[in-house]
């Protein structure tokens, strides 16, 4: 069974009386553990489709199967509880709380889903932590942290629950290229260790490098379909 | 309860924002419970003015005359009888009585004349159940038989008299026919009742008894009490009476001061709408905080959605905010309150230094008025503050985690 499955997808955006599609019938198998990344344009419909597989918002038409269950068309509560349990996000601007620290920022997200003894939480966060490159930094809140240091953050975070899908919207658009290099090395790193399949979008083709899988999304369709190694 | 901690560590955000609402809510609290003091001090004065200068404790009179008091009527008398007033002396918690003709009068200085109320007193008696005499800040008070009055300084200046002045009351006796009193002044009282001050001529009992022709006729028994036991004693007043087969009966001075005490529950009533700004101040600032708050951290109410955050759980996020800046602005304005009522109980204030006489408004006070402490008030306060808060932030909170996580999260 497929971890993610996509069929004839379409996502039409209504602006007043004017009707944009974003998506017009995409379909997609994703295997557990790959690594893939979508690229295409500016409007090509990259976000869109990210935000349909993490359960963020719901297809005009078309079905959506994760694990084989359908999430097309499941109520906000239901979605919800998908996303806790099931996805993690790594978004560009990444999205960390100011008033905590590292440790607190990861800690947050299994604490949604892990009520676990405090002793095995931290354990948790600590190895997540260090698996990305942060020891000795778990103090630290964001604003001490470099641009580099504080995707590997949202990295760990998004990790830390151990989901079955990793999903990241250009992850290195705001690093520089030896930062974007690490960030998707510890990705690369965690997809291995951990098994964990990770769907990211990219303008930079520094970073496709390292993906298995290139989806290339044109006009809302998929205009190619690569694997390589 | 992760969500508890992080609303709690979101209070360090927006420091200026937060301390600023947090003030508006103290100072509030401060405005109210500061008023509320003010308004228990000026209360519990006007109620001392009215047992201490006017009524006494207890009023002993027929119920016919009572219904007609106002109209200070002839009729319906009390005719001395030592062994009533001995038997009432004599009861457990009767600290004074004092015979009391009240009469109306005109006083007439030989130019002007004015309404006042005239009173017929026994000094001695007077002095064991009001506190009167030991205001006469010039000459003296009269003795039973002496053809002297006592009046108050404001009536002495309006009709332009001073000591050892003569003066005419002219009166209309038990028959209706007129009568004059021929007195001359031998005291002049400044009291802290305005009441006492403005309108009142003190005259001998026996004086004014022998003018009225009634005479050893008293309009009522004025007794002085132990404060608070008012309502006790005059029920046994009453079961005596009873027994005695006298149609007498016994009145608290809160009957007496009726319009005075509607007055201080009107003011309650005001303090009751004060208390409702002091709320709507409250919740303003909490939306408001909670609003530019939502707004500032869009996106980061899109990234616990996408975490998977229900929304009940980013709404309890920014109740617990919501609730830390109640409880501050609410303790911090109990701790102005306390400092404030403090200095109020200690220092008191003269509204005459600001040119205010509280007699216009149908205050009995002309003296300093100190603050009364109300405990409950500042927990009430606290309490339904924090309430308030809490639930001020529910609208606003569910507001902010019912956005679209797409929107939010990619919300610049």
């Amino acid at each position: 069974m497929s971890l993610l499955e996509l069929k004839k997808v379409k996502k039409i955006y209504q602006q007043g009386k004017i009707e944009v599609p974003a998506l017009r019938g995409v379909d997609l198998i994703v295997e557990q553990g790959e690594f893939s990344t979508i690229f295409g344009p500016s409007g090509s419909g990259k976000t869109t489709l990210l935000n349909m597989i993490g359960c963020l918002d719901t297809p005009t038409e078309g079905e959506i199967r994760l694990n084989g269950n359908k999430i097309s068309d499941l109520s906000r509560k239901a979605l919800a509880m998908t996303r806790r349990f099931n996805i993690g996000f790594v978004f560009q601007s990444y999205n960390l709380i100011p008033v905590l620290t590292a440790y607190e920022n990861v800690e947050f997200a299994i604490r949604l889903i892990d009520h676990t003894s405090e002793l095995q939480i931290k354990e948790k966060v600590l190895k997540i932590l260090a698996e990305v490159g942060l020891k000795g930094l778990e103090n630290r809140r964001p604003n001490e942290l470099s641009g580099g240091e504080s995707q590997r953050v949202a990295i760990a975070r998004a990790l830390v629950k151990e989901p079955k899908l990793v999903l990241a919207d250009e992850p290195t658009a705001n690093l520089d290229s030896k930062n974007a290099a690490d960030v998707v090395k510890i990705m690369v790193k965690m997809n291995k260790e951990l098994g964990t399949t990770f769907i990211f979008s990219t303008h930079d083709p520094m970073v496709m490098e390292y993906a298995h899988r290139y989806i290339n999304l044109k006009d809302g369709m998929i205009s190619a379909d690569e694997r390589r190694g | 309860m992760f969500s508890f901690k992080l609303g709690l560590k979101n209070l360090t955000r927006q420091k200026r924002r937060n301390v600023i609402t947090i003030m508006v809510i103290a100072f509030a609290f401060f405005g109210y419970l500061f008023m509320d003091s003010v308004m228990g001090g000026m209360e519990e004065l006007s109620f001392s003015n009215i047992k201490n200068y006017d009524t006494g404790n207890i009023q002993v009179a027929y119920p016919e005359y009572w219904e007609d008091r106002e109209k200070l009527p002839l009729e319906n008398l009390i005719y001395l009888n030592q062994d009533i007033v001995d038997s009432i002396k004599n009861m457990d918690g009767v600290l004074g009585v004092s015979p009391e003709l009240r009469f109306k009068a005109n006083l007439n200085n030989g130019i002007d004349e004015v309404a006042v109320l005239g009173l017929g007193i026994s000094p001695e008696q007077y002095n064991e159940v009001f506190a009167t005499q030991n205001y006469i800040i010039e000459g003296s008070m009269f003795t039973p038989g002496e053809s002297k009055a006592v009046i108050g300084v404001k009536l002495a200046e309006l009709m332009d008299l001073k000591i050892n002045d003569y003066i005419t009351l002219l009166v209309r006796t038990k028959e209706d026919t007129f009568n004059t009193i021929d007195v001359e002044i031998a005291g002049l009282l400044n009291t802290p009742n305005p009441i006492i001050n403005n309108g009142v001529v003190f005259v001998p009992l026996d004086i004014a008894q022998q003018a009225l022709n009634v005479g050893d006729g008293v309009s009522l028994l004025a007794l002085k009490t132990a404060s608070g036991d008012e309502d006790k004693i005059a029920k046994v007043l009453m079961d005596s009476f009873n027994n005695k087969n006298l149609d007498l009966k016994a009145y608290s001075w809160r009957k007496s001061a009726e319009s005075i005490i509607a007055l201080s529950t009107a003011k309650k009533g005001g303090a009751a709408t004060i208390l409702s700004v002091v709320l709507l101040i409250g919740m303003i600032g909490i939306i408001n905080n909670v609003i530019l708050s939502a707004l500032e951290r869009t996106a980061e109410i899109g990234m616990m959605k996408a975490l998977g955050m229900r929304e009940w759980e980013i709404v309890f996020v920014f109740m617990v905010e919501a609730t830390g800046i109640g409880i501050l602005g609410g303790l911090v304005g109990c701790l102005i309150g306390f400092a404030g009522v403090g200095l109020m109980a200690k220092y008191g204030v003269d509204f005459s230094y600001m040119g205010l006489d509280m007699s216009e408004y149908g205050i009995p006070i002309l003296d300093k008025i100190y603050g009364t402490w109300n405990y409950p008030a500042f927990s009430f306060l606290f309490i339904l503050g924090v309430v308030v808060a809490l639930l001020s932030s529910i609208v606003p909170a569910y507001w902010a985690a019912h956005k679209d996580p797409v929107k939010a999260i990619y919300h610049r």
